[in-house]
């Protein structure tokens, strides 16, 4: 058992200098965090961003300028042709979905037809289609469009 | 260590933090196998490889727009995705690549209505599933209650587990910020086609300026200085925080405006191509996760979420830890995860 009168080791002056370091930096911390959160920094944060948003696109619009006048394409030619390409792969991506979807039907109307089942209507679903509101199709049939990274 | 020895080893372990700091980029992040699924745009959906799938319903992770997912997968032994993988749940990782300038028209819709339930559709294809588990972390958690809220349910969403994920947003500093009537987002988005991660990064380490700009890298140098410095863990945390992909300019408008300056969501008046989003449509088994340190996504911003759900099967884990650090942090492994693999086991079968 401890002897109630035994005091412990008074601190180094390692132990010492690291726990007001440590004392210190917390305060600073706690400081800082009460400044960021102010209006003032709040407001000089709205400023700052804006400056900075007005310099990237003075200079953004300086280099493509220069670039567009030594008949070299510039960002924003390079960024049309992506933006082409992007309504390319949406136009891709629904009739993919939709020849999906039928590919589906079919399979369903072929397992039903083996089956001997009732006619089935052909397209059951209740989803609204791709592109449509957000709902995703429940698929009939795993077939994934696997490949390696 | 004597305090002579220590300031013999200084030279030695100012050379070794420097050594940390400049090599973090060749940290290997986000390594677990995995094959492409789907892409669309930059948008990719990815399953993890793995022989021991014994879960019926397979689990979508999904992530916020301005960092990369690679925080699910870590690094190997502190992988989240490599744990679910060990508990034998079917992986898929949706992930929303780096947009420029050309994706400024992509907006809240694009991902709510179309890469989301698409992403969700082409992996209940690949599994063979009805149904399937939306992870979502932050503004992904963010993105997979909007689905839920505009789709309710009719999704084929089964059970959405929400992380650190602000819904709330009346009340923080991010509101204090950008909510505010001087913050013009308009003159923001429209000059930024793209706006920075870089710059939003930023903001957010401001919000606790002593703690991310020096005292990580104070606790670094005096690790390495002790011998007790993970080198490994180190970089492959620093390497993802400084992995900033762009916010596309139409949705960085709409999410600050719909979140932090109107409060859309919680107050049921967000709208995303016509239709309403409504949290009271959400009737999927919900598990909502925040955390105690959070300043990003405060927990006031994330509770009211429980009280405007429809769902009969609700789970609220309220955990110590910050925003990022309740998942990836060192005892996130032992202390969050397995609660999370239990949730979703309990709730992922056929």
């Amino acid at each position: 058992m401890a002897d109630p009168n035994e005091r412990e080791p008074s601190p180094t002056l390692e132990e010492q200098v690291r726990r007001l370091y440590g004392g210190a930096e917390t305060r600073t911390a706690r400081a800082m965090e009460q400044l960021v959160a102010g209006e003032a920094f709040g407001e000089l944060l709205t400023r700052v961003t804006e400056n900075v948003v007005a310099v990237t696109k003075l200079s953004s619009d300086v280099g493509d300028l220069v670039l567009r006048n030594l008949r070299v394409a510039g960002r924003s030619d390079i960024t049309r042709l992506a933006r082409q390409l992007n309504r390319t792969e949406d136009k891709l991506e629904l009739l993919l979905q939709r020849v999906e979807e039928l590919g589906d039907a079919i399979e369903r109307r072929d397992a039903a037809g083996r089956d001997e089942a009732p006619a089935s209507s052909g397209d059951e679903r209740s989803e609204a289609g791709p592109g449509g509101n957000g709902t995703a199709a429940k698929p009939s049939s795993p077939r994934a469009r696997t490949r390696k990274p | 260590m004597s305090a002579l020895e220590r300031i013999a080893r200084v030279p030695a372990a100012a050379i070794e933090t420097a050594n940390i700091l400049l090599t973090t980029g060749d940290a290997r992040i986000g390594g677990t196998p995995k094959d492409i699924v789907w892409t669309h745009r930059k948008t990719t959906l990815y399953r993890y490889r793995s022989s021991d799938r014994r879960h019926a319903v397979p689990v979508l992770l999904v992530f916020a727009l301005i960092n990369r997912p690679d925080i699910f997968d870590l690094r190997p032994g502190h992988s989240f995705a490599e744990f679910l993988l060990d508990e034998g749940f079917d992986l898929y990782l949706l992930d929303w690549g780096v947009p420029d300038d050309e994706d400024a028209d992509t907006g809240l819709d694009d991902y709510v209505c179309d890469a989301l339930p698409w992403a969700m559709r082409e992996a209940m294809r690949s599994s063979g599933a009805d149904d399937v588990s939306l992870l979502g972390w932050c503004i992904g958690g963010t993105l997979c209650a909007m689905h839920a809220g505009l789709v309710g349910p009719a999704s084929p969403a089964r059970n959405l587990v929400l992380l650190t994920t602000p819904v709330d947003t009346g009340e923080g500093l991010y509101t204090s910020w950008v909510g505010r009537d001087a913050f013009d987002v308009d003159f923001v988005a429209d000059n930024w086609p793209a706006v920075p991660g870089r710059g939003i990064d930023f903001a957010n380490k401001l919000m606790k300026p002593v703690t991310n700009f020096w005292t990580t890298n104070r606790r670094l140098a005096e690790g390495v200085l002790d011998g007790t410095a993970d080198r490994a863990a180190h970089q492959a945390m620093a390497k993802w925080v400084a992995d900033n992909p762009p916010f596309p300019a139409r949705a960085y408008r709409e999410w600050i405006t719909a979140m932090y300056k109107e409060n859309q969501l919680v107050r049921g008046r967000l709208r995303l191509r016509g239709a309403r989003v409504e949290l009271g449509r959400i009737e999927q088994n919900l598990l909502v996760v925040t955390a105690g340190a959070d300043h990003i996504a405060p927990r006031s911003n994330t509770v009211p979420l429980l009280d405007l759900v429809a769902s009969e099967d609700v789970t609220h884990f309220d955990r110590p830890g910050g925003h990022i650090g309740l998942m990836a942090g060192s005892r996130a492994r032992k202390e969050i995860w397995p609660d999370l693999a239990d949730w979703l086991r309990e709730r992922s079968d056929a």
